[in-house]
């Protein structure tokens, strides 16, 4: 039996739609209501929902075999696991944004930037050879440079439509994001057939996916 | 507040857990004897210096730190490989190689916080230094066998060998930092991540397309697709010198427990050969690690080849049952303590016994 853990929240209706459409039995995913847990009506799977960061812990200790979480929460979180498919859902961007007339990358000596993803921010600003300040804000970043905070943001872009409505615009794209495919380094031994059978079920589907649009 | 807390990462063993790992400790520590090798002990604290010496790429903020009373920084020991290395250098150079030693004792490493990872740990093992390839298997079998007497279900030890990816490297023409990069990749198996790099570096279809399967080359049936995938025949034969050992592996009756790996590139400025490890059900990590590292003894100036391994005792904890085994009970007159002990000495030849006072006894 294998266990996965999915991302709940902006992942997870792509997700159970693509288990879906890979023949999987994902009634109980469909119709939650209050449980935790949930058996696949097909295959020999059991799912769980849990926050993005946590998919990572449960793989992490073997507790989930599997998990299906965002390529952001992966460079934020890097740690013992495989990454072994994208999905090719959730796709969105890490951008740099900030106020129009004020690219931080015209800046010279230090920039501040605010983000939900220091570690994101802090390699993005080390590789291109500039001295930054990492300020950690937790949500609706866009408001830090409105108010002064900071010289940009580093935030997840999907639409770009809360930048646009907060009067910030996009100076560059720090990295493409999409949902992946993370397995755990045991599970990947120990349960090899079944890993290799959801790897390829996925990934006929993803590919099956790219070539019809 | 006073402070009586253990530190961040260190735990204590409670009764049942010390007696299981005591046996795993005794059933190991026979298996390597009867191989012929011989327990050493080496100091916790060794200099800091040696472990810069040694490891290239020692991370500096996992490593405990001290100093000495002359101001010297020194280190808990983050492995048992390089003390018994430099045991080799310093202390054993007049006597002929190769050396057979084992030991049993505890590493220590700094982990991140609140990731759940223990800080200390048990380390049971082996190292034959001094000794080429031929080597190779003698070593496997014994780690085979130390996992049978473990008492774990399923257990499964894959073998791979940084040599491939170092030769396709070459063969590729690929630098050495772009190989750690990839490297680093293949053995995180983090295939989009692979795929997107490896389109960038100019190599031919063939090539391309052999970095990229390379980290899913893995399983039962590896070798029979290793044929079409090679891209020079120098390759193809570093991968049947592994294929000789998985039909000797399979000779000796081992085949049930042993898988191999290709794409295995873990800490390539380390390891020169095969790198193995064992998964158990139960265990999230690997519970026994080990590989050919053909440089570490040259770095420390003396040129030796060496293979070993070791077992976590405590992560193999985890996948072992321990079962609560009650002790018997003698009760006993408070005036009457010397019979009591008479008695329960004759008991003890049956096992043990816990002499309690009867309440109220006079």
């Amino acid at each position: 039996m294998l266990s996965i853990a999915l991302t709940k929240g902006r992942l997870e209706k792509a997700t159970v739609k693509l288990l879906k459409e890979c023949g999987y039995g994902t009634e109980a995913l469909e119709n939650k209501g209050r449980s935790l847990v949930f058996q696949d009506s097909v295959k020999d799977i059991r799912y769980f929902l849990a926050k993005a960061a946590d998919c990572i812990t449960y793989v992490e200790h073997g507790v989930a075999d599997a998990a299906v979480t965002g390529k952001d929460t992966l460079i934020e979180n890097p740690g013992e696991y495989y990454e072994l498919l994208d999905l090719k859902i959730g796709e969105c961007r890490f951008i740099l944004g900030g106020l129009p007339g004020r690219n931080p990358l015209a800046r010279n000596g230090l920039v501040r930037i605010a983000s939900k993803y220091p570690e994101v921010a802090r390699k993005y600003f080390r590789n291109k050879g500039m001295d930054v300040e990492i300020i950690r804000i937790e949500g609706s970043v866009e408001l830090a440079p409105l108010l002064g905070l900071c010289d940009g943001i580093i935030d997840i872009m999907e639409t770009g439509t809360t930048l646009k409505e907060n009067g910030l615009v996009v100076f560059d794209t720090v990295e493409d994001i999409s949902a992946r495919l993370i397995v755990n380094k045991a599970s990947f031994r120990l349960k090899q057939d079944e890993i290799m059978a959801l790897l390829e079920d996925m990934k006929g589907m993803v590919e099956k996916r790219c070539s019809e649009e | 507040m006073k402070q009586i807390q253990l530190p961040q990462g260190m735990q204590d063993l409670f009764p049942e857990d010390c007696r299981e790992k005591e046996r795993l400790r005794s059933v190991f520590l026979d298996v390597f004897r009867r191989y012929g090798y011989r327990q050493i002990e080496t100091p916790l604290i060794e200099y800091y210096a040696t472990y810069q010496n040694a490891y290239e790429e020692l991370e500096e903020t996992k490593m405990y730190k001290l100093t000495s009373s002359e101001g010297k920084v020194m280190t808990l020991r983050g492995d048992m490989t390089l003390p018994i290395a430099r045991l080799c250098v310093t202390k054993f150079n007049t006597t002929k190689p190769p050396y057979r030693f084992a030991y049993c004792g505890d590493v220590y490493q700094i982990n991140e916080s609140f990731a759940g990872k223990r800080n200390a740990v048990t380390d049971c093992g082996i190292e034959l230094v001094g000794m080429d390839e031929s080597g190779d298997l003698e070593v496997l079998c014994c780690a085979l066998d130390a996992l049978e007497v473990s008492g774990c279900e399923g257990y499964i030890l894959e073998i791979g060998t940084s040599a491939v990816f170092l030769m396709a490297c070459r063969e590729a023409g690929i630098d050495e930092d772009t190989g750690k990069e990839l490297a680093e990749l293949i053995d995180r198996k983090s295939i989009p991540d692979i795929e997107k790099m490896v389109k960038g570096l100019g190599l031919s279809a063939k090539q391309e397309r052999f970095f990229q399967k390379l980290a899913l080359m893995s399983g039962i049936d590896v070798f029979t697709r290793t044929e079409e995938l090679c891209f020079s025949e120098s390759l193809l034969q570093e991968i049947r010198k592994l294929e000789r050992l998985k039909i000797m592996l399979e000779e000796l009756g081992y085949g049930e427990h042993i898988r191999f790996d290709l794409g295995k590139a873990a800490q390539l400025d380390y390891y020169t050969g095969i790198i193995f490890q064992a998964y158990v059900n139960g265990a999230g990590t690997a519970v026994l690690s080990g590989g050919r590292y053909d440089d570490l003894l040259n770095k420390l100036g003396r040129p030796l080849p060496a293979i070993g391994f070791s077992i976590k005792l405590d992560y193999l904890l985890d996948a072992v049952k321990t079962e609560k085994k009650e002790i018997r009970k003698l009760f006993y007159k408070k005036d009457d303590l010397v019979s009591a002990i008479r008695m329960a000495k004759e008991m003890q030849k049956d096992g043990p016994v816990e002499l309690v006072p009867e309440e109220g006894g006079e």
